[in-house]
């Protein structure tokens, strides 16, 4: 069974739209970091958001009129990856495609404003407006009633390495035959109750920008947005293999894993890499494991310019991968060792028919996908 | 594209729930009708319209001696430890290329404490402990790694059907022939943000739990957690396994109507339930018992009762056991999967309880309030959530 990316669709930092934002990357340009407080204005986290204009041609729907910044990324990115194919909600038969929908920390904004108003006020001010929102699979209703589609639709939820458990899930559906595609949604939606959790699990940097493979952890830097890309059976970049959902039971054991999962796709040793590093303790895992088996690769590490978009993060990198193919350019390296001079700008990959994907997520999972060139 | 029909094995099952902790108590619950709904014990109830849930008896929640402390563990984590070790117990030598487990709210309860901490602006030392343990993922990945097991899982979050996803996903990943063991399951606990949740919807019940009676007012919720072992039948019997039950049939379907409520015709749940009949080719006549979703709620139980009388022209025997252990969301549709094999291996069927009739024109078999004797070779189990997700699984009975 060949699947193929028929169409992708992002909302990041950076904006929309595959090709303004992938020239951006080329560019070198990094989200500006703003900052959030909590309501006391008390702490401080950097962040880096969607600017409003990134959703300024998403079409009005019902489903979204009352619904949170993740349903409206999702929605956006999702249809932008049917468009890329092509395709319409009027156009999909609609017991032919299946949705697979990744998140990690889900409608934080709506769970966070429904039991804040439980803690302080109590159960009989809590919202039945705001309940249902604040399920992890109401993004992926939304977004399935806008397609109109009427057969699976699978929430799945992890860790920033869930996008590729999502590819896996979605591979696996494409067995069967009935179905034609399947379109897979990543997407997280930032606030400061998130940044307070990442700072109080030590896994925050106090301030921008974010870097990666630094001599110490310094921290990562929250993101949001939406990354989709639309499986089908022809295409110009294909899964030449996948697996998500590995796991680890220590962070000291994330090198082996991450090694682990490299052999199982089949990463060469000069492979390119779309990595994960996020400026925390899945740096140096990744460091070690690609030293294993990737001595001689190539690398580029995406939350650079887009920050860790957690439930977004692991499709960001897969559409970065199936453009690097498409383009056949891989944006500014980084190199999780000290290789001086870095080069400043894109280099070709010209004869180049493979990108792995690797993700490493701060709750103990893991990830990786090879891409290849398809004949599409 | 190479597509196959793998048959589907069950070959061990374990369970943490109202009902009991492991098989032999749950079956006994479910023989005699035990109804273990109670007043809500977790946490402050006093504002709420409904002040009763089912939960786990607290050793079911509880750490059980295995390698490395354990004490910092979420109690899902725990119920879902426990699960798989009366698993393993029953078939030591299986060995899960993939796990797919179902849940909606994860370690919800510590996401609770966490933010009440920082509302009161003492007792955040435990954050960091709170907030590891809170991710949907962490209790399926400490079940697995108490166990030494290093399958890569798949974490479904859909609702009220999540269970029953999952149980049908694995079946599907095996039938496919793209995986040969996985171990599925659900697990939830219950929390205050859900439960004040479906209580501010007035769906919860302040009364009994009383699914499909003319008179019924609401769900309650449950607790708990129930994997399934699940195997390439041929690789099952290979490997001399004891064969508790087959997977023959699974169909899911979603329902646009409205993120909460269901089709009041009842299409979503009859295109779950027509897919998992067209999947085991298989005629509605030939299930002798359904186990239903039946929540209790007017909207759902309503719309399930059509679907069910729709399909299903022969009075095949139906019950909620919602109504004794109520309504554990993620971990449901494995439960009641467990408890489908159960009746199988036990020959009777599950009641009922606290129901007194239906409406006029609901046309359904009703187990009405005590178990009944009788030889259950196939069924068929019901999930229908948030979010317009519908599932149904078939199940047959092992051959003798």
């Amino acid at each position: 069974m060949s699947l193929h990316i028929a169409g992708t669709g992002w909302v990041t930092p950076l904006g929309s739209g595959i090709d303004a934002v992938w020239q951006r990357i080329l560019d070198g340009d990094r989200a500006e970091v703003s900052q959030i407080s909590d309501p006391l204005g008390t702490e401080s986290y950097p962040l880096y958001r969607v600017p409003a204009t990134a959703l300024q041609h998403l079409p009005p729907h019902p489903r979204l009129r009352r619904a949170s910044g993740i349903s409206r990324f999702a929605a956006a990115a999702g249809l932008a990856a049917l468009a890329e194919a092509k395709l319409s909600p009027n156009d999909i038969d609609p017991d032919k495609i299946a949705l697979v929908f990744a998140v990690a920390n889900g409608g934080v904004i709506y769970t966070k404003r429904f039991y804040s108003d439980i803690v302080a006020t109590g159960a009989e001010a809590a919202s039945p407006l705001l309940f249902p929102e604040t399920v992890f699979n109401a993004a992926a209703s939304h977004l399935a009633a806008i397609i109109g589609l009427s057969g699976t639709t699978y929430t799945v939820v992890g860790d920033g390495s869930v996008g590729l458990t999502g590819l896996k899930v979605g591979e696996d559906l494409m067995s069967d035959p009935n179905l034609d595609h399947c379109l897979i949604v990543a997407a997280e939606e930032a606030d400061w109750l998130l940044c307070d959790a990442y700072a109080k699990w030590r896994l925050l940097r106090s301030v921008g920008p974010l870097e990666v493979f630094g001599k110490t952890a310094q921290g990562t830097i929250l993101s949001e947005g939406a990354g989709a890309v639309l499986l089908s059976r022809t295409g110009s970049v294909a899964i030449a293999a996948s697996s998500g959902g590995g796991h680890f039971k220590a962070r000291h054991e994330a090198a082996s894993a991450l090694s682990r999962v490299l052999k199982k796709v089949g990463s060469r040793d000069d492979a390119i890499i779309v990595s994960s590093a996020n400026g925390t303790f899945v740096d140096a895992a990744e460091a070690t494991a690609l030293q294993q088996v990737s001595p001689n690769g190539l690398l580029y590490s995406p939350k650079v310019a887009l920050g860790e978009g957690v439930g977004a993060a692991g499709l960001w990198q897969i559409i970065i991968g199936a453009l690097a193919l498409r383009h056949q350019t891989l944006p500014v390296p980084q190199y999780p060792r000290a290789q001086n001079p870095l080069p400043n700008d894109a280099i070709s990959l010209e004869g180049r028919d493979e990108v792995t994907v690797l993700s490493c997520g701060l709750g103990q999972q893991i990830g990786a996908a090879r891409l290849s060139r398809s004949q599409h | 594209m190479n597509v196959t029909n793998n048959r589907v094995a069950v070959t061990a099952i374990g369970i943490v729930s109202p009902l009991g902790i492991g098989l032999p108590e749950t079956v006994e619950s479910l023989r005699t009708g035990r109804d273990c709904v109670g007043p809500v014990t977790r946490f402050d109830v006093s504002h709420c319209r409904c002040k009763t849930a089912a939960e786990v008896p607290d050793r079911g929640s509880q750490p059980i001696l295995l390698r490395g402390g354990r004490d910092r563990l979420h109690p899902a984590s725990h119920m879902m430890i426990r699960a798989l070790d009366e698993a393993l117990k029953q078939d030591p030598a299986f060995s899960p290329d993939l796990a797919v487990i179902g849940t909606t709210s994860g370690g919800m309860s510590f996401g609770e404490h966490y933010y009440r901490a920082l509302a009161r602006h003492s007792g955040l030392h435990k954050a960091p402990r709170w907030i590891a343990n809170y991710p949907p993922q962490k209790p399926v990945i400490d079940a697995l790694e108490s166990f030494g097991i290093e399958s890569p899982c798949h974490v479904i979050a859909n609702a009220c059907a999540s269970g029953t996803n999952a149980i049908g996903h694995a079946f599907h990943c095996i039938r496919s022939g793209n995986h040969t063991r996985v171990l599925a399951g659900g697990y939830d606990a219950l929390c205050e943000l859900v439960f004040v949740g479906f209580d501010s919807l007035q769906a919860a019940t302040p009364e009994k739990c009383r699914p499909f009676d003319a008179d019924r007012s609401g769900m309650v919720l449950g607790e708990g957690a129930a994997v399934l072992a699940l195997e390439e039948w041929e690789s099952a019997q290979d490997r001399g396994a004891t064969i508790l039950a087959e997977i023959t049939g699974y169909g899911i379907s979603t329902d646009n109507h409205h993120l909460t409520q269901p089709n009041p015709s009842g299409i979503g749940a009859r295109l779950a339930m027509e897919q998992a009949l067209r999947t085991a080719a298989l005629d509605p006549d030939r299930v002798d018992y359904i186990n239903a979703h039946g929540t209790a709620t007017r909207f759902n139980d309503s719309a399930e009762a059509k679907a069910i009388a729709e399909l299903f022209p022969h009075d095949v025997a139906v019950s909620s056991t919602k109504s004794m252990m109520g309504h554990s969301l993620g971990a449901a549709g494995a439960i009641e999967a467990v408890v489908c094999i159960a009746a199988m291996q036990n020959s009777f069927l599950p009641p009922n309880i606290n129901f007194r009739g239906t409406e006029d024109d609901v046309r359904l078999n009703i187990v009405a309030n005590e178990s009944k004797p009788h030889n259950v070779r196939v069924a068929l189990s019901n999930s229908f959530g948030f979010g317009g997700t519908n599932a149904s699984i078939l199940l047959k009975a092992a051959p003798p």
